[in-house]
């Protein structure tokens, strides 16, 4: 199956600033419905990334590609099979969600009375059904985060590209967010783009992940088959003389490696109880300070590709994961 | 089965063509429009002075009336350039006013609202935008010019008959292309004011100043230096010029002619069209 994005020695400089340093990646199946994760630390060229897909942004060298259409030669076939939820605030103040989604609707190539059911349909979709024919203005932050995702979707694109689609959301309304972009692929077939710096979104929601630093892609990880394989993280606090436990747990078939003195990052293959550790421990002569269980693989990773831990346990160390996107 | 209980489907049916996507945005400006209540006042009061040059014309064609009068009334009577000359010049104020009241209400919403990124992110490109915007305040401005000023001369060619039609077509070509020319250059004012100044009413208010200020600074200059060349830079005068190039009428040969006028006319256009696109993007790019 081919891509939905594909990129090849992407080059993009704002100004004189190379934002995007030769990225390459291929990321999704065309009609697969899968949701693709874009994480990394501020300034690190996700929203760049983003709006040269977008078309927004002329690549300086090397070549973007979604669905197979060039995103710069061939900017409005990619625009007619995309949806965009952006960041900030962006809508008519003074229009009915109604109107909005119609004018949007319309613009993206449906007919008018398709158009308006969409309109409408959507809106009930997301949750403002009852507050359509309010002007979007007035609309609380939520309310105002569900009609950009609404008018994201009302024309049905094969790749919807959310950015920050959390931001501001009380803890139901996040849900009730998430729900909706797992709906969007697993229901819909859509393919998703989700770029968030919150990891347990992007956890939740998504298949494969990116992380980018620095204008290159550090790391990318198929999440599916990391859920697959069922790990367990485990941060592991210990005093004493700990030298002898690195070999201690390979015996019991789980891996670990030590952070700073006395803390240990462990990986437990499904086999393995975490009662074990507690025998293990006492066997070695460690006072167990702290044990606890992590759930979230992604953190592990995103802390390892942006290289605030040095390697994650069962894995290969950070400066050993290929950069520039070529994994 | 109601749109509530249905679910949300993809759509899937056909597209419509990119020629009725770009008339979208004008459609639903049209219909905001209207619903201005100044900018209805305004259209409405715009039509008096087309009323009486028809009422005018009407009665110019019936010479019966007018048989007692001296020939330099008669003379005044003549529907000519001239005549069209006044007409042109007296709806052009009414356009002017009728764009800085209309024109702020285009672009400055989206750009305040951060909605360009919606429509880029679609199959839009920034010249579709700013065509789609242009349209609405060119059909809004021909309301009030081209059609009136065709059907004045319909009129009169209808009443005066075939060789009137003959010897003077070239009248109606000028009103034509006269007020053309002119709503053009009046609509790129106004929306590169509005795509530069975020408040509606400062910006209303530009697009009246922008062209009293050049008006008063070749003026200025005029006097400054004793010559008669910044004279170009006036639109109205650059304007006016053109016309009475395009009616056959005289223009004083010390005052710039019609081709620098034009000259001056379509290095405005293009410099308007240049600011406009710069400011028209999806993202500020902070350099």
């Amino acid at each position: 199956m081919s891509p939905v994005i594909e990129v090849d020695s992407l080059r993009v400089n704002l100004g004189r600033r190379e934002i995007l340093k030769g990225i390459s990646c291929r990321l999704g199946e065309s009609g697969a419905g899968k949701a693709i994760g874009l994480l990394g630390p501020n300034g690190a060229g996700k929203s760049t990334l983003i709006q040269t897909l977008l078309g927004f942004h002329k690549p300086s060298a090397g070549r973007a590609r979604i669905l197979g259409f060039d995103c710069h030669a061939q900017a409005r076939e990619v625009k007619a099979r995309i949806g965009y939820m952006p960041e900030n605030d962006s809508f008519i103040g003074n229009m009915t969600a109604v109107a909005f989604l119609r004018l949007m609707a319309e613009i993206s190539g449906l007919p008018r009375a398709a158009a308006l059911e969409k309109a409408h349909e959507v809106l009930f979709h997301v949750g403002l059904g009852e507050s359509r024919y309010r002007q979007i203005g007035t609309y609380s932050l939520g309310m105002k985060q569900m009609a950009k995702l609404a008018q994201a979707i009302v024309h049905g694109p094969e790749l919807v590209i959310l950015d920050e689609p959390t931001n501001g959301l009380d803890p139901a309304a996040r849900q009730r967010m998430l729900q909706l972009i797992k709906e969007m692929k697993e229901q819909h077939g859509m393919n998703v783009l989700l770029c968030s710096h919150l990891l347990t979104d992007v956890e939740l929601v998504c298949d494969e992940v990116v992380i980018l630093k620095e204008g290159s892609i550090v790391h990318q990880a198929d999440l599916e088959a990391e859920r697959k394989s069922n790990r367990r993280f485990v941060q592991l606090d210990v005093a004493g003389d700990d030298r002898g436990l690195a070999a201690a747990l390979q015996e019991i078939g789980a891996e670990g490696v030590s952070e700073a003195p006395g803390e240990w990052r462990i990986v437990l293959p499904a086999s393995v109880e975490i009662g074990s550790l507690w025998r293990l421990a006492a066997r070695e002569r460690l006072q167990v300070r702290k044990l606890t269980h992590r759930k979230d693989t992604l953190e592990e990773i995103f802390l390892k590709a942006v290289g605030h831990i040095r390697q994650t346990p069962g894995g290969a160390p950070a400066a050993e994961v290929p950069a520039h996107g070529r994994l | 089965m109601a749109v509530y209980r249905r679910g949300y489907q993809r759509y899937e049916g056909g597209l419509t063509s990119h020629l009725e996507r770009l008339m979208v945005m004008p459609r639903f400006s049209w219909a905001r429009m209207v619903e201005q209540k100044f900018v209805l006042i305004l259209l409405v009061v715009s039509m008096f002075w087309p009323l009486l040059c028809a009422t005018f014309v009407y009665l110019a064609n019936h010479s019966e009336l007018w048989q007692g009068f001296d020939t330099g009334f008669k003379k005044f009577l003549a529907i000519n350039g001239k005549f069209f000359s006044v007409f042109m010049k007296v709806q052009s104020g009414y356009a002017l006013i009728l764009a800085s009241v209309a024109g702020p209400g285009l672009i400055a919403p989206d750009l305040s609202n951060n909605a360009l990124p919606l429509y880029f992110s679609r199959p839009l490109t920034r010249g579709d935008y700013i065509l789609s915007r242009m349209i609405v305040l060119l059909g809004l401005l021909s309301l009030v010019t081209i059609v009136p000023g065709m059907l004045l001369f319909g009129m009169q060619a209808g009443i005066a008959g075939g060789d009137w039609f003959w010897n003077n077509w070239y009248l109606g070509a000028a009103i034509f292309f006269g007020f053309a020319l002119y709503i053009v250059t009046v609509s790129l004012v106004a929306m590169t004011c509005s795509a530069y100044v975020k408040w509606r009413v400062v910006a209303g208010a530009l697009v009246l100043a922008f062209f009293f200020l050049l008006a008063g600074a070749s003026e200025m200059v005029n006097s400054v230096f004793r010559v008669e060349w910044a004279s170009v830079f006036n639109v109205g005068y650059a304007m006016n010029t053109v016309w009475a190039g395009m009616l056959d009428l005289a223009i004083p040969d010390e005052k710039p002619g019609v081709l620098e006028c034009a000259v001056f006319i379509g290095a405005l256009g293009a410099g308007l069209l240049a600011l406009l696109a710069r400011k028209l993007r999806a993202v500020e790019v902070v350099k």
